[in-house]
């Protein structure tokens, strides 16, 4: 046992004797400081990618979104309501298909509208308490639309009582704060949002082009809540 | 027609192509071909290494040829080059085959040379890969410089002809391995316009006669450019064996086409009309058109025999050429010129037979002023390809082409690189597939500290990494490691191709910090 004390305190001394000249020899690295080579690893040649010039063809995110709770008697309520949008005049299709019920990704179902920042609002009729809102801009191709905020308010001309419910303007490239919200890639799905029950009459969504241009693009929004009796 | 006029008929020609090809030549984002093309040419500049890949970027006369380009200008290495340097060599090799097209005034007559060089100045097709840094442009110049002087060594064979016609199909050998199928039908044309004169004119061909030493020449000369090419100036000598070698990677790829295959008749739609989703129409039917008065006049009695041979010579190989390639269903687009240069010197000569058969005074107006109309119209639609819609998927020549979107990335990173305390000496790791990451390390030349990796397993740490590239779906790999630290955003890179661009938090705050003070956009 004495024994074993004795070594043990004989390989604590050599240990710390050792730590001391490792740090003289640490020390005198410092000096003769120089940079780390990195050895990073070259791009690898291949031939001509794939063209892709068709839509609908791969999803890049396979996960399928899981159930989202809502209260009872909940409903779609933007079926059929009045659209108004920052340019009255799309490119293609019309306003009204925002909320005409149809969802296909094909060609004649969309509306698109120019570059740059531009809205759409949907009117409720009246002050609702919303539970869910669900944007498809284009799912046909993967793309990611970039800025897109979702707004709830009272005001048609959303000056007050305006509630941001969704923001991935992670730059404040919009101008409208900057947004936590993460960007994502367009799919069949739609994008859901929860605006936590807030009561609004109007939403406004807006967006500012996307991956694979400049443009615009609504194919369907619906807007859930619990109509007041 | 006089000198002096076909002088300045080719001259304006001349200028017109300048007009088409020249201007904004950095406007278009790199194709990932392109960039490929330029990395390897920026390891010859940079370090005089080359070697020939038996799998993949074609033959090596590109890259020399690039060297005088890149001397000229002054660069060292591939930071001082830019999109637009690069692409004044096919450009330079454009403008030149105009010039050869000028030689063969005696083989299919000055007007007919004038019709087919200002269709060659203003097609779409053409004009849009004279701006592409691929191996096309110098292809077509050297299998032009072979049908000129293939033709003229099968009408006279003399020693010289067979030294310069060994010279010419040497380089169009070092250039692209489709030279095999220009090649086979050149020859094959060369025999059946022969077929097609004995018994009518038996002198004609019969000095065909090609002697040993003629036969030592040519194999010499097209040997001598080939052997030095392939081995990197004898520095590489397997490079010569897989040369011969790369054939069965392409016969086995032409075998199995994958993604590229499409049906016989993609290249005569192509240039027929394209119309995709509600973009604009596309024709060069005009050029089409007129190639077949071209082979009717050809055939009608009564025209100068030097100049009929001549196009019967080139219809042959037009249709060889186009059958072939037609046949191989492993097809892009830039693959139809070698057989549309045929198409467009039979189109000049259907042209100058419609102008000349035309009654004087008025019908000859009528026709020069329809056909300028025409070439009006191609030249517009060259333009529209180039500045509106040159990386718009609704170009019909628009292949696998980068986005304009993903040119926002590269601009998010010069600028986070401008922020951060080691600017363009800052790691940055890319994870994604070769086919998710070009044409980025065309675009990172300048940035030292670059790594690409395929799988996120095998990057390393990344604590601390500024800057991370990633495919969706490495990125969803990468998410445990990368975990709330960093800011993410997606660009376009193709249609259907996204890349994410991953920023560490410190970076982002600073960048958001030069964000600030900016107004609202939105309109009212």
């Amino acid at each position: 046992m004495r024994k074993q004390s004795l070594l043990s305190v004989l390989a604590l001394l050599i240990l710390i004797l050792n730590a001391q000249g490792w740090n003289a020899d640490a020390g005198d690295v410092l000096q003769e400081k120089e940079e780390l080579k990195l050895e990073l690893p070259k791009p690898m040649f291949v031939g001509t990618p794939r063209n892709i010039r068709s839509p609908n063809l791969e999803r890049i995110t396979g996960k399928k979104r899981g159930p989202f709770y809502v209260p009872a008697g909940t409903i779609l309520l933007s079926a059929g309501k009045p659209v108004k949008a920052s340019d009255m005049e799309p490119i293609i299709g019309e306003v009204e298909f925002l909320t005409d019920g149809e969802k296909s990704g094909e060609d004649g179902y969309y509306v698109e509208f120019g570059p740059g920042i531009q809205w759409v609002q949907i009117d409720l009729g009246e002050s609702i308490p919303l539970h869910a809102i669900l944007i498809w801009h284009f799912h046909s191709q993967a793309r990611v639309y970039r800025d897109v905020i979702v707004q709830v308010s009272t005001d048609p001309d959303f000056i007050s009582g305006v509630t941001t419910v969704f923001n991935n303007d992670h730059d404040n490239s919009a101008g409208l704060g900057v947004g936590k919200d993460k960007e994502y890639i367009e799919t069949n799905e739609g994008r859901l949002i929860d605006p936590h029950g807030i009561s609004a009459r109007y939403i406004r969504l807006y967006s500012q082009g996307n991956t694979s241009n400049d443009m615009n693009h609504y194919v369907e929004v619906e807007v859930f809540g619990t109509p007041v009796k | 027609m006089s000198n002096r006029a076909f002088a300045a008929g080719m001259l304006g020609i001349l200028s017109l192509a300048l007009f088409l090809r020249v201007p904004r030549l950095g406007l278009r984002p790199m194709h990932h071909d392109e960039a490929n093309q330029a990395l390897k040419f920026g390891a010859l500049l940079e370090l005089g290494e080359y070697r020939y890949d038996r799998t993949d970027h074609h033959g090596p006369s590109l890259y020399y040829l690039s060297l005088p380009f890149a001397w000229a200008a002054g660069a060292a290495g591939l930071e001082d080059l830019n999109e637009a340097a690069l692409r004044r060599v096919p450009v330079a090799f454009s403008l030149a085959l105009l010039l050869l097209l000028a030689l063969i005034g005696k083989e299919l007559g000055r007007p007919a040379v004038l019709g087919a060089a200002l269709l060659w100045a203003v097609s779409p097709a053409v004009v849009y890969y004279s701006r592409f840094y691929i191996q096309e442009s110098l292809f077509l110049f050297f299998v032009l410089g072979t049908m000129i002087w293939g033709w003229r060594y099968f009408s006279r064979p003399t020693l010289a002809g067979a030294a310069v016609c060994g010279l010419s199909a040497g380089m169009t050998f070092a250039t692209k391995e489709t030279c095999v199928i220009v090649f086979a039908a050149l020859l094959g044309a060369a025999l059946l316009v022969r077929l097609g004169y004995r018994g009518i004119r038996p002198e004609f061909g019969s000095e065909l006669r090609m002697t040993g030493m003629h036969l030592g020449v040519f194999i010499g000369s097209a040997g001598a450019v080939a052997v030095a090419l392939y081995s990197s100036f004898f520095r590489h000598l397997p490079g010569v064996a897989d040369s011969v070698r790369s054939y069965f990677t392409y016969l086995e790829r032409a075998g199995e086409p994958s993604w590229h295959a499409h049906p016989w008749f993609y290249y005569l739609k192509l240039l027929a009309f394209s119309r995709y989703g509600r973009g604009p129409v596309w024709s060069e039917a005009l050029v089409l058109g007129l190639a077949l008065v071209g082979i009717v006049s050809a055939f009608r009695p009564g025209r100068r025999e030097r100049i009929t041979s001549f196009v019967r010579f080139v219809l042959f190989y037009t249709l060889i050429s186009t059958f072939i390639f037609s046949l191989i269903s492993y097809k892009t687009p830039w693959n139809l010129l070698p057989f549309y240069l045929g198409v467009v010197i039979l189109a000049g000569a259907g042209a100058a037979y419609l102008i000349e058969r035309a009654p004087r005074p008025g019908g000859k107006a009528v026709v020069a002023v329809l056909l300028a109309a025409g070439v009006f119209h191609l030249a517009w639609q060259s333009q529209r390809s180039n500045v509106h819609y040159y990386a718009d998927p609704r170009n019909p020549y628009v292949y696998s082409h980068t986005s304009t979107d993903f040119m926002r990335m590269v601009r998010r990173i010069q600028d986070l690189a401008s922020l951060h305390p080691r600017g363009r000496d800052l790691l940055i790791k890319v994870v994604a597939d070769p086919y998710s990451t070009w044409p980025l390390p065309w675009y990172l030349r300048s940035f030292s500290h670059v790594g690409y990796w395929q799988e996120a397993a095998e990057a390393g740490a990344f604590a601390g990494v500024p800057l991370v590239v990633a495919s969706p779906e490495q990125l969803a790999r990468l998410s445990p490691e990368l975990g709330d630290d960093y800011q993410i955003e997606y660009y376009g890179l193709r249609p259907e191709v996204l890349v994410a661009l991953c920023i560490e938090d410190s970076l982002w705050e600073a960048f958001l910090k030069t964000r600030k003070g900016t107004l609202p956009k939105v309109p009212p």
